[in-house]
């Protein structure tokens, strides 16, 4: 019963979903734009699992105190206060006593965990978070300034939470990101070191088709590099393409398939 | 080989043969003169359909042009489509237009009244009751109702498709099994001079219960399930099956062993594809087996994720491995964890992992992205084997460049059966073989065809979307 | 902490002041929260300096940053779930009380099978449902009937994967195949004599086009073959799988190459950012 029955539901929704595809009455779409929402809805929820597992990894981190435990008090901040910006906002130009509410917040749930995680005394921690707790009720009952907020998504946009999204996620993301020009150059470094046949047949490619897109290397070759860069791209580059995509499209289908008919089980867990 | 020569000569030959003929230049067209007065006449041989392979709130027009549509007259620049509309659908946009205020109006409202409860309940049972009335008040025609336009098409044009949706709160709602009616207008430059064809009506639109443009596709659902059905009863018949060696999954072994000889972790990263993605599921397969050999060897895997469902699946999937492996007490909770939906930052996680664990051996099978090489470079600073599998084309360069094994595309899905060795998912994977034999021959036997011109081969694999 | 990490944080922290104070002073002249707003620049550029930090090796500063960014992404995500999905589409076609209390216009509706009318209440509370055995896996006994969710899901995505990727990577795939080996509109066959006559490689001539898809016909052949698990790959099918796999590596080498400029412009976006935005040296 406890892997039957889903392995049944996975048949009969698979199977839902292949009629589905050659049925076009409305009664069929209905029930395929229901579908689709549930899976969206059902995603959030496991967000709330997914939130769970970091605060309880972190958490642990510090318990156990293992190797970098004090970072994990960074992630828990971070995550914490960016959590109380999505519920409040200013109400006008003045900020109030908001910061001073941000930082009692984060010190009773600093408290908190820090009476979670110690093995001894827990009294002060709980003392103290006591008191944060009570300071940051009183600031959000006297202090007009900002409000807790319900939001549409668009409502998202002001408040300390589109500054985090700016100043912190956006720069980190970023640079992330253009950390792939340093990778590339030492990526193309070592398949250059490869030196085997299918090594120098790809950094070939990618040196021409490079040289190509060069502003500046690109004129001394003239028009030959261009059109040799293009017929790579357009000719060989499009066989192997198809080849990949149809491998792949019948990669997915076949599992897919397996899937549906309950073959590949791989995914259920057993017990 | 021989015979093949021979078909591409006579091929050859025929080519020639029809090279095509040169056609003439088509006919010059007088400059159009707007004549202010004359109507122009009217479009001919109307006819409505209900639209093919929908949902059932769509009509298709089609008709003859006006004689004097670039010929004739030539004054003739557009026409105008019109449906005739009972008086009640006013009535239905009404109630809409004051169901939404009212429904915004409680949305806002500090507390709500009974009274607008009372309100909304009256315009709800009032909404409903109007649009059960639409197919009768369609009936009514032509009393208490008027032509409306639904659309413009320029002239030269002779069909248009009068597409609705099947939501009653929509504006652009259709009913279905509501009598129609049709007329469309010849217009000249002159919108007042105009010549109306004749009504075309009753029709009706509905609902198909097969959509004809997908046959295609459900002759290859049935011919590949059969095939992979056939292959799978094969298999487990005990025929058997031969899979040529793949590198990058032998590897695997090896690398688990390296990791336990170094007494350093595992590092297993699923993409950032979600528990949907088929790529995803195929990975968890691989983990399934990965996690077994190590719990075997003891050896300490670490699995971060990016996805809180792909997770919870990872986190069974480790678990039954160890149970499989007979050391269920070895499991630890947070051998699989969450890191963030964001993907830079589960990167900058991730690398954060291979540079502080050192890990042995990092696994990457699933769907990447951009972070695929920030990974895989990171890998290998941190002295890691590496073993990446994607179905993500763009990704596969980056891999192959910094990893030890790739597994290109299709190999990923072939990994799983190759893992297990389980005659069942070999037998799939012969399926899988005869798809890409029958893609050669399609493709010689299409080849030849588009030479000589003969499209119904062509055609045959056409599908609309 | 070592000596020269103490030294290297109070470094740090100067600069980090330094450049706050620099940058309120710049902005106040155009801003009323200047202040706040010079902070979270600097915020902004410090943590940008401690990620690139991490070329040179793992450190503090990048494990500061990279634990920020985890904790505020992963916030960010549910927050933006939360009052999109939940509160945006979710609350207000379950029940009219939870949109007015969530200031959402109540979306009612439904569908009727004829026999049986199914209103958005009864079909939303079953994803409500669903979602909430998703989370018994946190209680120790009823974690099976999270793998009900889990079905759904993957039930369904695998049958939409199914006919989806059937059509798509392989009928539409192995109908673009066919193509004209011999010349076919628009490069027409103009007879033997001006076969050669265009040879350029930018496909428009009749030579090159015709090569072209005879090189398409073979890549895609051999790509295939190469493929194939099922055979051996020795004799003539060997060679045909060796040329698939150079075949491949060329494609692989064209998008490396291709990808290159595009990530160089990512790192100028970056330097961009430091040297106008924070430091104001170029404008």
């Amino acid at each position: 019963m406890k892997r039957q029955f889903p392995l049944f539901l996975v048949f009969i929704f698979g199977l839902f979903m292949v009629f589905q595809y050659f049925v076009p009455h409305e009664t069929s779409e209905w029930v395929y734009e229901f579908l689709l929402d549930w899976i969206l809805v059902i995603g959030i929820f496991a967000l709330a699992l997914g939130i769970w597992s970091l605060y309880k990894v972190s958490v642990d981190k510090i318990k156990t105190r293992k190797a970098n435990w004090g970072y994990s008090y960074v992630t828990l901040f971070g995550l914490f206060v960016m959590i109380l910006f999505g519920f409040t906002s200013q109400n006008g130009d003045s900020w109030g006593w908001y910061f001073i509410f941000v930082a009692t917040v984060m010190l009773t749930i600093g408290m908190v965990i820090q009476a979670m995680v110690s093995s001894g005394q827990k009294g002060l921690s709980l003392i103290l978070a006591g008191v944060f707790l009570v300071a940051s009720v009183l600031i959000g009952m006297f202090d007009n300034a900002w409000s807790f907020h319900f939001y549409t998504a668009e409502g998202l946009q002001n408040s300390m939470f589109r500054a985090f999204f700016d100043h912190i996620l956006i720069p980190i993301l970023s640079t992330m990101f253009s950390l792939l020009a340093f990778f590339i150059a030492s990526a193309a470094y070592r398949a250059f070191r490869a030196r085997n046949l299918l090594a120098s047949l790809l950094l070939l490619a990618a040196l021409i088709v490079m040289l190509r897109f060069n502003p500046y290397l690109s004129p001394i070759f003239g028009d030959y590099m261009a059109k040799t860069s293009n017929w790579l791209m357009n000719v060989p580059n499009m066989a192997a393409q198809r080849a990949i995509v149809i491998g792949i499209g019948l990669g997915i289908v076949a599992t897919a398939l397996k899937v549906i008919l309950g073959i590949e089980r791989g995914y259920m867990g057993k017990g | 080989m021989r015979h093949l020569l021979k078909l591409v000569i006579v091929v050859v030959l025929l080519a020639w043969v029809s090279s095509p003929a040169q056609t003439d230049p088509p006919a010059e067209v007088d400059s159009v003169e707007v004549a202010e007065v004359t109507p122009p006449g009217p479009v001919t041989s109307l006819s409505v359909t209900d639209k093919d392979n929908d949902h059932g709130h769509a009509t298709v027009l089609s008709w003859e042009a006006s004689v004097d549509d670039s010929t004739g007259l030539a004054n003739v620049i557009s026409y105008e489509i019109f449906r005739w509309v009972p008086f009640a659908m006013d009535h239905v946009d009404s109630l809409r237009g004051q169901l939404s205020g009212l429904r915004a109006e409680i949305a806002a409202a500090e507390d709500v009244t009974d009274e607008m409860e009372t309100r909304l309940d009256l315009l709800e049972a009032a909404f409903d009751a109007a649009i059960d009335n639409l197919p009768q008040a369609h009936g009514q025609y032509p009393q208490n109702g008027e032509w409306r336009s639904v659309g413009v098409v320029a002239s030269g044009v002779t069909a248009y498709g009068n597409t609705g949706t099947k939501e009653p709160t929509s504006a652009d709602y259709i009913p279905d099994y509501a009598d129609l009616y049709y007329r469309v207008d010849a217009v000249t430059a002159d919108p007042v001079v105009r010549t109306a064809s004749e009504v075309y009506g009753p029709v009706q639109c509905y609902g198909q219960w097969f959509n004809t443009d997908r046959s295609p596709v459900l002759v290859a659902v049935l011919a590949f399930g059969f095939f992979t059905l056939l292959f799978v009863t094969l298999a487990k018949k005990g025929t058997d099956l031969y899979v040529r060696p793949l590198a990058g999954i032998e590897a695997v072994d090896d690398a688990i062993g390296r990791a336990t000889e170094m007494g350093r972790p595992i590092l297993y990263v699923l993409g950032l594809g979600s528990a949907a993605d088929v790529a995803t599921i195929a990975s968890f397969t691989i983990l399934g087996r990965v996690a077994k050999r190590v719990a075997e060897y003891q050896t300490a895997l670490i699995v971060p994720t990016y996805e809180p469902i792909v997770m919870t699946v990872a986190q069974e999937v480790v678990k039954s491995s160890y149970l499989d492996a007979g050391r269920p007490d070895d499991f630890k909770e947070d051998t699989v964890f969450f890191v963030t939906q964001s993907q830079f930052a589960y990167v900058a996680a991730v690398n954060g992992i291979m540079l502080r664990e050192l890990p042995a051996t990092c696994i990457y099978m699933g769907k990447f992205f951009a972070e695929s090489l920030i990974l895989a470079e990171t890998g290998a600073l941190a002295g890691s084997i590496q073993i990446a599998g994607t179905d993500e084309i763009a990704q596969i360069p980056f891999f192959i460049v910094a990893c030890d094994y790739t597994l290109i595309g299709e190999e990923l899905y072939a990994a799983s059966a190759y893992l297990g060795r389980e005659p069942i998912l070999l037998g799939s994977l012969k399926a899988q073989d005869y798809a890409k034999a029958l893609v050669v021959a399609f493709s010689v036997i299409g080849l030849i065809f588009a030479n000589l011109e003969w499209t119904w081969f062509v055609d045959l694999f056409h599908v609309a979307n | 902490m070592s000596r020269t990490a103490v030294i290297v944080f109070a470094i740090v922290v100067v600069l980090f002041a330094v450049s706050w104070v620099a940058k309120a002073v710049v902005l106040s002249d155009t801003s009323d929260s200047g202040t706040l707003d010079a902070f979270l620049v600097t915020v902004a550029a410090f943590l940008t300096l401690a990620i690139y930090s991490f070329l040179y090796k793992d450190n503090p500063y990048y494990k500061f940053a990279e634990h920020l960014f985890v904790g505020v992404s992963a916030a960010f995500w549910m927050c933006q779930g939360f009052w999109t999905t939940i509160v945006g589409n979710l609350l207000p076609r379950l029940s009219e009380g939870m949109a007015n209390w969530f200031m959402q216009p109540y979306q009612p509706g439904g569908y009727d099978l004829g026999f049986l009318n199914l209103s958005y209440t009864v079909l939303y509370w079953i994803p409500v449902i669903l979602g909430l055995l998703l989370l018994m896996r946190l209680s120790p006994k009823g974690g099976w009937l999270s793998r009900w969710p889990l079905a759904l899901i993957i039930g369904t995505t695998a049958g939409l994967n199914f006919v989806r990727y059937l059509r798509s990577d392989f009928i539409v795939q192995v109908s673009s195949t066919f193509v004209p080996l011999l010349g076919q509109e628009p490069h027409q066959w103009q007879g033997i004599g001006a076969f050669f006559s265009n040879f350029s490689l930018d496909a428009s001539g009749q030579f090159v086009a015709l090569l072209a898809n005879w090189v398409i016909f073979i890549g895609v052949f051999c790509g295939l073959v190469y493929f194939f698990f099922s055979k051996e790959h020795t004799g003539l099918f060997g060679r045909a799988s060796r040329v698939g796999i150079w075949v491949l590596m060329i494609t692989f080498g064209a998008s490396f190459g291709y990808t290159v400029m595009g990530r160089i412009s990512l790192l100028v976006g970056r330097l961009t950012f430091l040297f106008e935005d924070w430091l104001g040296l170029i404008t």
